[in-house]
């Protein structure tokens, strides 16, 4: 029996200061709305510092955290190795009139280290990488149509978004077209459709949507959307932003056994650190060359010299094997806590970004009320989002984690009787 | 720019549906149809067929043709919607014997609708008023956001993107209205559904009043409480572009 039951009071303070400043308080996908903090109350809505696999929020309450930033904690927040690096590079000098000589060191290490890469280019967030990639296909194939998967999620710049969706046009979308995962049959009847008008093919690696099981490749999928790619001159684009480094370091496309013209990464590249990039064949440099792209901040040294020293760390230790390995470990003891209680736990994905869900019921209202009872008692899962492992995640977090989460399905089970297995 | 036949299917069956509201909750409305047993028809050439019964002192407005004790033609959706601003007439069809309702207990029932629709000076400050001003307008809007999610031309992607399932609206200790998702098809019906996938609850009345009248957005009410939502969200979050063009089609 875990009793103590965290409150959040000055994270409820500037939040009401928030409110007033700031639409929608916290505005993105860090708000309590975005985040399905439900109900808010159960959540801290500010992080005061973190330290490894923990945050602090302003109340003084320590959660093991399995968001991980949404991705960016890879190595554990506040990594020395990393975070070294950057103060070096920033007493050096970051935001400067030329780039550093560090971001050629990183391309070299991209290079050396993802299968396909043969050049890269640097930005600073996933939607950013993801724009460009589309850029490149575009100014390399004279075509206008990009196909999507349902359910993608590839940034927030307009053209990656509903058309229903506020600030949204039909104009925005007017190119976009969309087949199911996993059927390469239907983007072929695309291509047959459209001929001669589908600059690229677009896809996260896995289907790894919110609010519903996560869904891998099934067998010979990529292969054949490679081949249809190869056989009508599309582009073949992978999304690694929220995958990349947690499948495999050469990309997750090697994971899976195929190859992509373009990879997008971001999130695990620097461990926080601002800066995102895409990587690509030695056939659409030069394409990559012409498309005119860049930021006030793109070539700033300090977060290059970030991304260096993680990609390095995570080559040593083998990062991805290590926290596919804890994520086994982890998603098999909720299972079997949940199982305790009466619950069917279903994990999905790749254990080291499992997605997880209570299947007695189909409305989420029992995964909602697990994961708010994890939060109250110090473990962070949220409960409409694949999950994500760093690699300072310790055994015993593990174990403390499986022992809240124990308590949390009792209280759910408990609440649900009706839901309950016999 | 609002379409004029969903304009006229939010009226027919949102607005004029506040009938039905008025006779459970206003003891005047209830004294004004007593002994009232008949049904209109309301046929609109290029638009919606509804019929709005009275009887026993209840009102129930359906879908489609029905019996009637009279019928009400409009020559075009724009024709009902300048009716329902009061700027036109219908054309009674049959049942001449029973203009005279129409043009008494009934139009009292239009004013009345339109009282408790259109606050004026500090009436929302009688308790009485505040709540039904705020029950009926929630009634009207959420009737009139499954007419605008099944014909609206955007409200239609919206609704085809909503997962199947009862999404419940409810204002605690209050009113309740849940909508059936099937196939992207919306159905409203008014009260607290036993196995909701989506809830989204309003704290109090106070909370509901300002969200529908625009005075507290919805981040704000979510963040701070007022408000709050469990289950499948997708419902919700699908529903939402829907409920933003309610103020279009109702203004």
């Amino acid at each position: 029996m875990i009793d103590t039951v965290y409150t959040h009071t000055k994270s409820m303070e500037v939040f009401e200061r928030a409110l007033k400043v700031q639409p929608a308080g916290i505005p993105g996908h860090l708000g309590p709305v975005q985040s399905q903090f439900i109900p808010t109350s159960a959540y801290p809505l500010y992080a005061d510092r973190a330290k490894d696999s923990y945050f602090w929020d302003l109340d003084g309450n320590r959660y093991i955290d399995y968001m991980c930033a949404y991705g960016p904690n890879v190595l554990g927040y506040n990594n020395e190795l990393v975070d070294n690096a950057a103060r070096a590079q920033y007493e050096k000098g970051n935001c400067m009139p030329l780039p550093g000589r560090v971001q050629v060191d990183l391309a070299e290490l991209l290079c050396d280290t993802i299968k396909i890469a043969d050049w890269a280019f640097f930005m600073k967030n996933g939607g950013d990488a993801t724009g460009f990639a589309k850029m490149i296909a575009h100014t390399a194939t004279g075509r206008d149509k990009v196909v999507m998967v349902e359910g993608g999620y590839h940034g927030v710049a307009p053209w990656t978004q509903a058309v229903t969706h506020a600030g949204v046009t039909e104009d925005d979308v007017k190119n976009n077209l969309k087949v199911k995962w996993n059927d390469a049959e239907a983007f072929e009847r695309l291509v047959n459709e459209y001929p001669g008008q589908i600059a690229a093919f677009i896809s996260t690696p896995y289907d790894h949507r919110v609010f519903t099981d996560n869904v891998l490749p099934a067998k010979g999928y990529w292969q054949k959307i490679r081949r249809i790619c190869d056989a009508n001159g599309i582009v073949l684009i992978i999304d690694d932003v929220r995958c990349g480094f947690r499948l495999d370091l050469a990309g997750s496309a090697e994971y899976f056994g195929f190859q992509p013209d373009l990879a997008c990464y971001c999130k695990a590249l620097a461990n926080g650190y601002n800066i995102s990039s895409v990587v690509g064949r030695d056939s659409l440099k030069d394409a990559a060359a012409k498309v005119f792209y860049t930021g006030s901040y793109w070539s700033s040294a300090a977060p290059m010299a970030a991304a260096v020293a993680c990609i390095s760390e995570l080559r040593r230790i083998d990062g991805a094997r290590l926290m596919i390995e804890k994520g086994e470990t982890l998603s098999a003891g909720l299972v079997t806590a949940a199982a305790n209680e009466g619950l069917d736990l279903k994990i999905s994905g790749v254990p080291s970004m499992f997605y997880m869900r209570l299947t007695n019921d189909d409305s989420l209202m029992m995964q909602q009320e697990f994961c708010a009872e994890c939060a109250r008692r110090g473990i962070f899962f949220v409960s409409h989002h694949n999950h994500f492992i760093n690699c300072s995640l310790t055994d015993d977090d593990i174990r403390q984690t499986l022992e809240i989460a124990s308590e949390a399905f009792r209280i759910t089970a408990r609440n649900n009787p009706d839901k309950v297995n016999n | 720019m609002p379409d004029s036949s969903v304009k006229a299917r939010c009226n027919l069956f949102a607005v004029l549906r506040g009938i039905e509201y008025l006779l459970d909750n206003d003891a005047e409305c209830k004294k004004l149809v007593e002994g009232t047993d008949l049904a209109i028809q309301f046929n609109i050439k290029d638009g919606p067929k509804g019929n709005l019964s009275i009887r026993d002192g209840k009102a129930l407005m359906k879908s489609g043709k029905h019996k009637s004790s009279m019928i009400l033609y409009f020559t075009s959706p724009e024709h009902f919607n300048k009716m329902i601003d009061g700027n036109a007439n219908p054309i009674p069809l049959t049942g001449f014997h029973k203009i005279g309702f129409l043009t008494g207990p009934f139009m009292k029932l239009a004013d009345k609708l339109n009282y408790y629709l259109r606050p004026e000076g500090d009436l929302l400050s009688d308790p009485d008023y505040f709540r039904m001003n705020t029950e009926i307008t929630a009634y009207t809007a959420f009737f009139a956001l499954a007419e605008i999610g099944n014909h609206d031309r955007m409200g239609r992607l919206s609704s085809a993107a909503m997962p199947d399932g009862i999404l419940q609206v409810q204002i605690e200790d209050g009113i309740g209205i849940f909508i059936n998702v099937e196939k992207g098809r919306l159905t409203c019906n008014k009260g607290i559904h036993d196995k909701p996938r989506a809830i989204l609850s309003f704290r109090n009345l106070d909370a509901a009043h300002r969200v529908l009248n625009g005075k507290l957005d919805t981040y704000t009410g979510l963040g701070n409480g007022e408000m709050s939502m469990r289950g499948f969200i997708p419902m919700l979050d699908n529903m939402n572009p829907i409920l933003d063009l309610v103020p279009v089609y109702l203004s």
